[in-house]
């Protein structure tokens, strides 16, 4: 298996055409070690989320390869790409995103039925919902919990598959500042207790304490460490 | 249980209104079915039942040209051999004119018809013998039943009364007979013989110069089924006699022949109906696809298929296909049950011949599934086109 889990070359992401073209991406390209815990940082409007949505992809580039786990994203059929979501990306979003009709439990185990090849799927999921602490709170609605709870329903939803990376974008933009210590603490032991690889896009980076490493996202382009002006060098 | 069917019924099951709503949509369509089904069916039904009942018989014998010659007494011996054959019974007809004098004033009637009856074997294959609600049925040759159009016309004749019935016999010669009034004979909606006097077959043979003729014979079976089959054997059994036989929808043909028609444009009105439901629960599928646009977006980031959306909301098609099928089919039967039980009838007319038609019933149920099947393939198909990071931006 690879070192590198991601890889991201020359990727351009442009919405408009003519005079309302805005390039929110521009020639960006760097690569994340399967492990790592990175940080994307940057100001609001600064392209990170968009960066995020095609590592993810949720959304296509305009140009550019995105490498995840060796494969080419970008030549990906739509069946494919959902697959290729399920398996290899956990999402967690700014609001946790869990579907009010079903239960924690459900929620957390849907990827894991998106799936449908998987036995032990309950015991696995029943075993993450109590490392995440949310073992009383399983067979409740997902509108019946706090949003911290929520939160941490959504890093297990995230985790559930043992995807190669976790995308997470503004994971505790929503939740009070104890609230978020607590998601992010979780987060940061997750990763280390799985040497699972997460990628977490911030526009408050002092959040995150010690991040492995950063990537500054300014006028579309990336640098890497934080409010740095220099580009940062493609390692392939 | 597949997630998808999970979904499809958490998500129904947590948008009540619009599940309601929709499965009302199909099942009022249903119930509009059965209601017309009960109501025209049951009307077209209950004009065979009483023209069988009081007219034709489940089989009608006649002759091709003129008057049976054969004797009565061997046909309906011969034909009460057959063993789907209840009963069989011959009768006569023809028109009379009718005076009667009330209160010194001359009424006279014109151009009655008059049916001559065998009173001991008619009540087995008619029921015209019920119809008579004041005073009783043909008894003797010189008693007669008025029908109750013709004893009001008559300026009100009453059990006792007599009449004066002349009729113009085979040889053109006018005969006049005097008969006592002995009944008046009613029938709800009048398909019975209410335009018409009753008297014994053998008088108006008598006054026809018809004796030993007969003008048709009715034939009851104890399985109306099995009319065309008594029929053919019947034809087959007398190949040189001139002998027409009719079963019931064959004699009653002329009656009924619009009747029909309009069944059929009221069943036509009932489909459209039923398809207008269709519209409304796709109305209604809409409506769910939009309010779960984003939960669509979070399905699609962590991994389903278009695929899987589109037989999520296909699956809510069918919930909401089954459900309706099944209230509407209930509304209806129990509509169809006290129309039954009540033998309901519309301002004194006929009662209904409310029957309970299955194959119509499962076809119309079916039907309504299938019809918010394909209503929710376009909304389906819709939530198929979201994109997950568009869907998202929902919250």
């Amino acid at each position: 298996m690879s070192d590198t889990v991601l890889e991201v070359k020359n990727l351009n992401k442009v919405y408009g055409r003519g005079d309302t073209e805005v390039h929110a991406l521009m020639d960006v390209s760097f690569s994340v070690k399967r492990g790592e815990f990175l940080l994307i940082v940057g100001s609001s409007g600064s392209g990170k989320s968009t960066l995020l949505n095609m590592i993810g992809l949720l959304d296509r580039p305009t140009s550019g390869q995105i490498y995840i786990d060796g494969v080419n994203t970008t030549k990906l059929t739509d069946n494919q790409i959902s697959s290729f979501r399920n398996s290899k990306l956990g999402f967690i979003f700014q609001f946790s995103n869990l579907l009010a009709d079903l239960t924690v439990l459900e929620n957390v185990l849907l990827p894991r039925n998106i799936q449908r090849t998987d036995k032990n799927a309950i015991n696995d999921t029943i075993n993450l919902l109590k490392a995440v602490g949310l073992e009383s709170q399983m067979y409740k609605r997902a509108n019946k919990i706090s949003g911290g709870q929520a939160q941490r329903a959504a890093i297990a939803r995230g985790l559930v598959n043992k995807p190669a990376i976790v995308l997470a974008d503004e994971p505790t933009g929503n939740l009070d500042s104890i609230t978020a210590e607590t998601t992010v603490q979780l987060m940061r032991s997750m990763a280390k207790k799985l040497n699972q690889t997460f990628i977490i896009v911030t526009h408050d980076r002092h959040q995150f304490g010690d991040a492995d490493r950063i990537i500054t996202i300014k006028d579309g382009r990336a640098f890497e460490g934080e409010d740095q002006p220099h580009k940062m060098e493609i390692t392939v | 249980m597949d997630y998808r069917i999970q979904l499809a019924k958490r998500m129904l099951a947590n948008k009540k209104g619009s599940l309601i709503g929709a499965v009302l949509a199909v099942s009022i369509g249903i119930l509009v079915i059965h209601v017309n089904f009960v109501i025209f069916q049951g009307l077209y039904d209950a004009i065979v039942r009483d023209l069988s009942s009081y007219r034709f018989g489940d089989v009608r014998v006649t002759d091709e040209e003129d008057f049976i010659t054969k004797s009565d007494v061997f046909l309906v011996n011969w034909l009460e051999r057959i063993p789907y054959v209840e009963a069989a019974s011959s009768r006569i007809g023809s028109s009379v004119s009718i005076n009667v004098t009330k209160n010194g004033k001359l009424i006279e009637e014109f151009q009655i018809p008059v049916v001559g009856i065998d009173p001991f074997r008619d009540p087995r294959v008619s029921t015209v013998h019920e119809t008579v609600k004041e005073g009783q049925y043909v008894f003797s040759r010189n008693s007669i039943v008025v029908g109750s159009s013709v004893a009001r016309d008559l300026g009100g004749v009453r059990v006792g009364d007599s009449l004066q019935v002349q009729v113009t016999d085979r040889f053109g010669q006018d005969q006049i007979r005097r008969f006592l009034v002995t009944g008046i004979a009613t029938s709800p909606g009048g398909q019975g013989l209410d335009t018409s006097v009753i008297v014994h077959i053998d008088a108006l043979r008598d006054m026809l110069s018809r004796n030993g003729e007969t003008g048709e014979i009715l034939v009851k079976l104890n399985d109306p089924k099995k009319a065309a089959d008594v029929k053919d054997l019947f034809l087959r059994s007398f190949p040189n006699d001139d002998f027409r036989a009719e079963t019931i929808e064959e004699s009653a043909e002329e009656a009924l022949s619009g009747f029909r028609s309009g069944i059929a444009m009221i069943n036509m009105i009932g489909y459209f109906g039923m398809m207008s439901s269709a519209f409304a629960v796709v109305t209604i599928q809409m409506m769910l696809v939009s309010s779960k646009t984003r939960e669509v977006g979070i399905m699609r980031a962590i991994g389903a298929k278009r695929m899987d959306v589109l037989i999520i909301f296909i699956v809510q098609g069918m919930m909401i296909g089954a459900i309706g099928a099944g209230v509407g089919t209930a509304f209806g039967l129990t509509y169809t049950f006290y129309a039954k039980e009540t033998k309901m009838s519309f301002q004194g007319s006929l009662p209904l011949e409310v029957s309970y038609n299955w194959p119509n019933i499962t076809q119309t149920a079916l039907m309504a599934f299938a019809l918010a099947v394909v209503a929710s393939i376009y909304p389906a198909f819709k939530a198929t086109k979201l994109q997950p990071v568009e869907a998202m931006r929902y919250v």
